[in-house]
């Protein structure tokens, strides 16, 4: 539980090891080109002091890049008959990838502006499709229909993957979340197209028992427009005000 | 006669899915002079974001849509019952910005650049089709190769790539930081 709640805060707070190192830079409002290895590496080292556990896994890259500044600390300390040649030094290796890295961070802070500013601005991301005669009966497509499509795919899928090393765990309730998103984005989604991009036979059951119970609960509908045609699934509210 | 040709484009705007581009406008409207076409477009958009209305052409995405103004948003989420839009999450963000700037770009390179793990990143933003998969490098282990998506241009109401805030303003911010 405790790791858990680590990676929480790791994950709002710091997006990496390198996060944290440019946070500390900026905080000592040092010049990245100049780093004062030394203070720099002991509030690292205190950043990670401060977590109870550590979870190798998941701070293996906090913990590596600890590790390379204690590194170009003892380095420095060493007394040389030659100084360092200019690509030698670790301290520049480790000045570039910061460098591009705060590129890539500053670049996220002005998207984040423009996506800010798109969001107030509504578009018609999908035209309602126009509804022809033979149209109007749309069929609210029943439970086994769902699942012979589902199981169908499945085998299809198994057929071509028989690889699979190590699965993650899903939840229904991540599922479910994950279904409800992506209807939001694109209004509606395609049953065939989203199992079949499921990586796992595990992982696609769990979306389907996610996707059940999202339709139990009337969240959703499942509708096929014609016979043969794909089903697809909708939030219920956007289909009725499609119908209406 | 001007007037109306500003009429027709209007209207294939209006019907268009997506960014309509000033190519396949100017396909379509093959009677009329390029030239006259372009102004035309000017002219409708001024004619929209003047006043009195509620919705505007914008170029984005490579092409030109309607959107509605943002003042209107309040109410428009009222109609839709939508709360708030859903927004990136920053490592989303930065994992996108990252493929912006550095693309065609690996799994690997991303994670090497954000020095953090990115696949799971990565798959959420396939799924959000604002990125695409454009084929594998020919290298050890055939790594896929990923790019941003036509999506990901009008997601930020971008017009092309080349759009995209350049070194220079993001410089200008890091001077702003240092200031503050």
């Amino acid at each position: 539980m405790e790791s858990k709640e680590s990676y929480q805060v790791r994950l709002e707070v710091f997006q990496g090891p390198l996060d944290l190192l440019l946070f500390l830079i900026r905080k000592q409002k040092i010049d990245i080109q100049d780093i004062p290895i030394a203070i720099i590496t002991k509030e690292y080292l205190e950043y990670l002091n401060q977590k109870k556990r550590i979870n190798i896994n998941r701070e293996a890259e906090f913990l590596y890049i600890a590790a390379l500044l204690i590194y170009i600390k003892s380095q420095m300390l060493l007394p040389r008959e030659k100084a360092l040649e200019e690509d030698d030094d670790p301290r520049q290796t480790l000045v570039n990838r910061l460098l591009d890295y705060q590129k890539v961070k500053m670049a996220s802070i002005l998207l984040r502006k423009k996506e800010e500013k798109e969001h107030l601005k509504w578009k018609r991301t999908f035209t309602p499709p126009f509804l022809k005669k033979e149209d109007l009966d749309l069929e609210e497509v029943s439970l086994f229909d769902l699942a012979e499509v589902f199981f169908s795919i499945m085998k299809r899928k198994k057929i071509q993957d028989i690889k699979i090393l190590k699965t993650k765990e899903f939840s229904i309730e991540d599922k479910m979340k994950e279904i409800l998103e992506a209807l939001r984005e694109n209004s509606f989604i395609d049953f065939l197209e989203y199992f079949t991009q499921q990586e796992s036979f595990e992982e696609a059951l769990i979306s389907f028992f996610g996707l059940l119970e999202l339709i139990k609960i009337k969240t959703v509908i499942a509708i096929q427009e014609k016979l043969f045609h794909s089903i697809k699934v909708w939030l219920a509210k956007d289909h009725y005000l499609r119908q209406n | 006669m001007d007037n109306s040709l500003r009429n027709v484009i209007e209207a294939l705007i209006f019907i268009s899915l997506d960014p309509l581009s000033i190519e396949k406008m100017k396909n379509v409207l093959e009677e009329f002079p390029p030239q006259k076409v372009e102004e035309a477009i000017e002219k409708l958009i001024k004619n929209y974001n003047s006043n009195d209305r509620g919705i505007q052409i914008i170029k984005s995405g490579g092409g030109y849509l309607f959107s509605t103004k943002p003042e209107y948003d309040t109410w428009i989420k009222r109609l839709l019952r939508i709360e708030r839009k859903n927004k990136l999450s920053s490592a989303a963000l930065e994992t996108l910005s990252t493929i912006a700037y550095h693309q065609p770009i690996t799994l690997a390179e991303i994670s090497a650049l954000r020095g953090v793990d990115s696949s799971h990143t990565l798959k959420t933003l396939l799924q959000k089709k604002l990125i695409k998969i454009v084929g594998r490098k020919k290298c050890p282990g055939k790594p896929l190769i990923y790019r941003t998506s036509e999506k990901f241009l009008t997601y930020f109401g971008i017009n092309s790539l080349k759009e995209l805030p350049t070194q220079e303003e993001i410089s200008k911010i890091l001077e702003e930081e240092k200031d503050f």
